[in-house]
């Protein structure tokens, strides 16, 4: 196998691929910002130097040259090397600046250089405490700054489209955003405008940055001139936690980051999956942060007299548990959510038939020609495919409203979805129903619903959600509830702020915890009170009778999704093609 | 090495009137390169052009002053697909001036030597890209091209040999780093003119992902007279190890400014003092710039036995480039006139490598202090750190032609930076 | 207020031709910059979006490329640009004193453009005409060349009356001699 010997370490490779990256894949560290494994190579930062040379191999015997002391031959590049454009080759020799000092100094040097025209306001920038420049000139930069004179001034605080704003003075020219709107969102709205070192990127005079993709290129800026628009100001990097999740408002199942503070969402950043989403994420689905947040359901409502009043948890029990008990089973319509996870869905069909209804119907969110070349599909659901697993009946939105108005059916159990939204249905004809819906947000379902009961969120619960690729993966609590602790919950992330404030500070309080229940949970707790033999402890539990149960799902678990970035199902047996 | 400079008569601009004119040059044996590459029986075949050029080591032109034939060599076989020439006019280099006299006077010898080019390395269609600023030359070469199209030297089945090549200008706009062949191919793109990571090399990888050599186009000029006498005449022209004739643009403080045409390897102070008419008011030469801005000044009092060929000027510390001779007398100072060569490298710097984009600006910032009184010693020793920063650090070869004017100026004309610098004075406590 | 710029049937006729020499489209943005700002006098935003139309190339493509050549008016100047080079040959040989007679002549500075929008004056980077310094260029057009303040006035006399100067043959000096 070929050979590579980094800093006295020999490695072996079997594909050949640039240095920098290999470096990187190994553990090791070396400064960069140019550079980008999902965009084209302009090695234009000139931060990621190394010494690099070839041990020399005698032509005939074709073993390595050694010299007198018995040490490999070496042929030196005479010039120090990008690692980032460097293609490894069998017997490849580099030096970093663990190394090599003069690869140390150069780092050095070309930090010093980039910062002589960066404005180093740092503690007014966002992009503070996870700002790659920031970060490698305190590991790998000089002590100060020889430069004496007036720095460049470029245009600051440029709004270039409704989520970004530019800070041109900040840029560092690694062109990253440039090459990201030329090389993947394809719109080719930004191009560095200039000459030397006026240059900064900018959209075209009169163009509006409003690519569906523009907040990627916030995501990759290694430094703070582009921001958010939306974030700015609202938090520093380091008083957030970082839980790993999935994007709930597409049927692509992103997989993103939630960023929160205080038990808020504060922003949803993309994580790195190479099989769902690559890098990248929609800046439709970074908005959803508000539906974690705002507009909550907290403690169950129930409507007396046609007004909806704030109820108990008992109270909210003891009447799903009257209604049922006063309709037969064929009186009882259920409605599944290809918005709800995989766990809960499965818990309400399960728990429904322990009561003798057998059908659990639902209507795909699927809206024609939403979807792109890139990320965004024409299913806003999530879990479509996980209703679909769990064979549930799938009816379109008009059956669906004909369904509504069956005057045969008496209750209606509707999981997490505002159904009513795209369900084209007369009030009148809901009117000699009892509505109980379980619920995250108010919505147009809620406002109908004779019961509402508040379930968690993507963000409160672990749920499995399988995308219109048929994978599956799952979500971890990054907000607590009101009944959920992240001190007890070892799966739950902890920042700073979570470790040491206390509630004599101004930064934690408890007013953003919903009072709300995983709806599992809520169905064992209905099913105590109505003595039915229902005993999930956890969505593991959930989570492993399904999978007993669905010979598609055998082997699924939490930790499997966790190591494998989730895992490729095969639902159905695969269509022939017809030609 | 005696070059008898007196009796030279121009061969690659010879002294006929009108020779611009297409049936002027081939009434003095114009375009017989071409036919006799193309056509009859002394036609060659490719390689054989390729050889007899390598052969000749003609010299880039254009300041790298790498052999020609041995660049066309690099081409990879012919794949079927498009392959592409683009001749570099984008003369840029301060200093230099010296290949509008080819467009002016002789433009049929380079586009000659540029389809003899073309058939030696297979290739379909040539691109000459000259500067924005040379509007009256490119529509003298527009004229040229268009009449060597109507006399068939052009365009499809040359001279009946089944060989065709296209032939375009293309204009600049304003940027001496499209003078860069990497960055040249990104302007002729269409794209902002930023150097290419090589490799990549050109031959490989160049215009649009094809096949490319890109030469200057006073280097292709002289293609057709290595064609018509032979590689062994050409190299009995000038310096043995860098022969042929050379166009040398001589300005700043001569007698006689001019472009002259004279064999390489001329002693420097024939040059200056002989063929320009030695230094106005009889003033010492106090710095030569040998060719072209990004070249090491050299001084005055060091120029004896100095020849203008690569070896001889690598050995008095500095570089043949363009052959562009700029004179400065002893009334200069040396920290204005390397502020302004910084100047000018700041100004042109893409943009696209931190080390030229920030140090030219700082170079030349550090160097202005100076220049206002300002400067303090550990100024110089910043300077010089600054240049070590940049050199050979960035992708393209800007950061260097920018560092080394500095470094040897501040090497060579100390005195000049020290008067300026302030003498910091410690007390004694 | 932004006015619109059109290109005529007899433009677009070029810009075919212009397409023609090239293999893909985005090399034609060069030399059709070029001709609109033959045609409107600068290449403004408007004009550069009229180009990107054009040849269906992204706006800011044609913006990042009209920015990066300096010989692009990306605003509109005066009528006559003087281009006088600074570089070292005309630097050591009275450029910048030809700068400063002309700034003091026209009573603007090297950048700005005169109250009656006739002249516009700009230090600019070695135009190629090392030995015939100081030299200035006339709006990406004529040289004029071995300058002395007499000649300026003369010049500005001539411009103000819509008289450009002519192109000046330089022989080169071995020619002049021989013949």
């Amino acid at each position: 196998m070929a050979e590579i010997i980094i800093d006295d370490k020999k490695f072996e490779f079997e594909e050949v691929g640039k240095v920098l990256q290999f470096i990187l894949d190994n553990g090791m560290d070396l400064p960069f910002f140019c550079y980008h494994p999902s965009l084209s190579i302009p090695a234009n930062c000139r931060q990621c130097f190394i010494e690099a040379g070839q041990m020399v191999k005698d032509r005939e015997s074709g073993e390595y040259e050694l010299d007198e002391d018995g040490n490999p031959v070496i042929r030196w590049f005479p010039k120090l090397m990008t690692a980032c454009s460097l293609d490894m080759a069998d017997g490849m020799v580099i030096k970093t600046h663990v190394t090599s000092e003069k690869v140390k100094v150069a780092q050095a040097d070309t930090l010093e250089l980039i910062l002589i025209n960066h404005p180093l306001d740092c503690p007014i920038c966002d992009q503070a405490g996870e700002c790659p420049l920031q970060i490698q000139t305190y590991k790998y930069g000089p002590e100060g700054s020889r430069f004496e004179h007036k720095k460049v001034h470029k245009p600051k605080r440029i709004q270039l489209g409704p989520r970004v704003i530019l800070d041109a003075e900040r840029c560092i020219n690694c062109t990253r955003c440039v090459r990201f709107t030329d090389e993947v969102s394809k719109t080719h709205q930004l191009s560095i405008v200039s000459r030397g070192d006026k240059n900064y990127p900018i959209t075209a005079e009169g163009q509006v940055f409003d690519d569906p993709y523009s907040l990627n290129t916030v995501d990759i800026c290694p430094v703070g001139a582009l921001t958010s628009a939306d974030f700015r100001f609202k938090a520093r990097v380091w008083e957030m936690n970082q839980t790993p999740s999935i994007d709930v408002t597409n049927g692509k199942g992103v997989n993103i980051d939630l960023w929160t503070r205080d038990n808020l969402v504060m922003r949803i950043t993309p994580r790195f999956n190479k099989e769902v989403n690559d890098h990248w994420m929609p800046d439709i689905g970074r908005e959803a942060y508000r539906l974690f947040n705002e507009n909550r359901v907290s403690k169950p409502i129930i409507k007396l007299d046609g007004d909806q009043v704030r109820s108990s948890w008992n109270n909210a029990f003891m009447t799903v548990s009257e209604k049922i008990s006063s309709v037969k089973s064929d009186e009882i319509l259920l409605i599944g959510s290809p918005y709800a996870s995989l766990e809960d869905n499965y818990a309400f069909q399960n728990w429904f038939n322990r009561l003798g209804v057998s059908d659990v119907y639902f209507t795909p969110h699927i809206e024609k020609g939403y979807g792109d070349d890139l990320l965004l599909v024409d299913d806003h659901a999530p879990n479509t495919n996980g209703c679909k697993a769990l064979g549930f009946k799938e009816v379109d939105a008009k059956k669906m409203a004909k369904l509504l108005s069956d005057e045969s059916y008496k209750a209606v159990f509707i999981l997490g979805d505002d159904l009513l939204s795209r369900v084209d249905i007369d009030d009148s004809a809901l009117e000699s129903k009892y509505l109980v819906s379980f619920a995250t947000n108010h919505t147009e379902t809620t406002k109908k619903s004779d019961l509402v009961i508040p379930i968690t969120s993507s963000a409160e619960h672990i749920g499995s959600y399988i995308n219109v690729d048929e994978r599956i993966q799952r979500t971890i609590p990054a907000k607590e509830t009101m009944y959920t602790n992240r001190k007890l919950d070892l799966e739950m992330s902890m920042g700073r702020l979570d470790h040491f404030g206390t509630k004599f500070d101004n930064w934690v309080s408890d007013k953003n915890r919903v009072d709300c229940i995983p709806a599992w949970e809520v169905l064992v707790r209905i099913g105590n009170e109505m003595n039915l033999e229902f005993n999930f402890a956890s969505p593991q539990d959930v989570l492993e009778d399904i999978t007993d149960k669905i010979p598609a799902l055998e082997n699924v678990s939490y930790d499997r999704m966790d190591k494998e970035n989730g895992i490729a199902l095969k639902l159905s047996a695969p269509k022939s093609v017809t030609t | 090495m005696n070059i008898d400079w007196k009796n030279y008569k121009p061969i690659l601009i010879p002294a006929i009137k009108d020779l611009h004119k297409i049936d002027v040059y081939e009434k003095n044996g114009g375009y017989k390169a071409l036919k006799k590459v193309l056509s009859g029986k002394s036609k060659m075949t490719p390689e054989e052009v390729v050889n007899e050029v390598k052969d000749a080591n003609i010299r880039g032109r254009g300041g790298a002053g790498f052999n020609a034939g041995l660049k066309w060599s690099f081409m990879p076989k012919p794949d079927g697909g498009p392959r592409y020439l683009a001749c570099n006019g984008d003369e840029s280099e301060p200093g230099t001036f010296k290949d509008r006299k080819i467009f002016e006077y002789n433009p049929h010898s380079f586009i000659e030597g540029a389809i003899i080019a073309a058939y030696a390395m297979q290739i379909q269609t040539i691109y000459v890209y000259i500067r924005g600023e040379y509007r009256d030359f490119i529509d003298m070469m527009d004229v040229a091209i268009s009449d060597a199209y109507k006399k068939g030297y052009l365009g499809k089945d040359i001279l009946k040999s089944g060989f065709s090549v296209d032939m375009y200008t293309h204009m600049g706009a304003g940027a001496y780093i499209c003078g860069e062949e990497s960055s040249l191919m990104n302007s002729l793109e269409g794209k902002r003119g930023y150097p290419r990571v090589k490799p990549p090399f050109p031959a490989q990888k160049g215009l649009w992902g094809r096949p490319t050599t890109i030469n200057n186009i006073e280097t292709l000029a002289n293609v057709p007279l290595v064609i018509n006498n032979g590689a062994k005449w050409f190299k009995g022209i000038g310096a043995e190890t860098h022969p042929g004739p050379v166009l040398y643009g001589i300005s700043g403080h001569v007698n006689r400014p001019g472009v002259y045409e004279y064999p390489t390897g001329m002693l420097l102070t024939d040059l200056i003092n002989e063929v320009a008419g030695g230094v106005p008011g009889g003033k010492k030469v106090k710095a030569v710039v040998p060719g072209g801005s990004s070249t090491p000044p050299l001084r005055g009092d060091s120029l004896d036995g100095v020849r203008m060929d690569a070896d001889s000027l690598r050995e008095a510390g500095s570089m043949m480039g363009t052959a562009g001779i700029c004179v400065v007398d002893e009334t200069v100072d040396m920290v204005d006139f390397t502020w302004r060569i910084s100047g000018f490298y700041h100004h042109e710097s893409c943009g696209q490598c931190t080390p030229c984009r920030d140090g030219t600006g700082w170079l030349e910032k550090t160097l202005d202090k100076i220049r206002r009184g300002d400067g303090e010693m550990r100024d110089i020793d910043l300077l010089y750190e600054i240049c070590t920063k940049m050199e050979g650090r960035t992708i393209c070869a800007l950061a260097d032609a920018a560092a080394w004017p500095v470094r040897y100026a501040l090497d060579r004309f100390r005195e000049d930076f020290e008067a300026r610098c302030k003498k910091t004075v410690y007390a004694l406590a | 207020m932004s006015k619109e710029y059109t290109f005529d049937k007899d433009d677009l006729k070029k810009i075919e031709e212009i397409k023609s020499r090239y293999p893909e489209v985005t090399p034609a943005v060069m030399p059709v910059l070029w001709l609109a700002q033959d045609k409107f006098g600068h290449v403004e935003p408007a004009v550069q979006k009229l180009v990107a139309d054009t040849l269906g190339l992204p706006q800011a493509h044609v913006q990042g490329v009209a920015s990066f050549y300096t010989q692009y008016y990306k605003k509109e100047k005066g009528k006559f640009v003087l281009d006088v080079c600074t570089s070292f040959s005309c630097q050591i040989c009275g450029g910048y004193e030809i700068l400063d007679h002309l700034e003091n002549k026209l009573g603007i500075k090297a950048g700005e453009t005169t109250e009656d929008g006739m002249f516009s004056i700009q230090s600019v980077e070695c135009l190629g005409a090392c030995g015939y310094a100081p030299m200035l260029q006339v709006t990406n057009d004529k040289y004029v060349n071995n300058l002395t303040t007499e000649k300026v006035d003369s010049l500005i006399e001539n411009l103000k009356q819509g008289k450009m100067p002519e192109f000046e043959s330089i022989p080169m000096p071995q020619h002049e001699t021989e013949s």
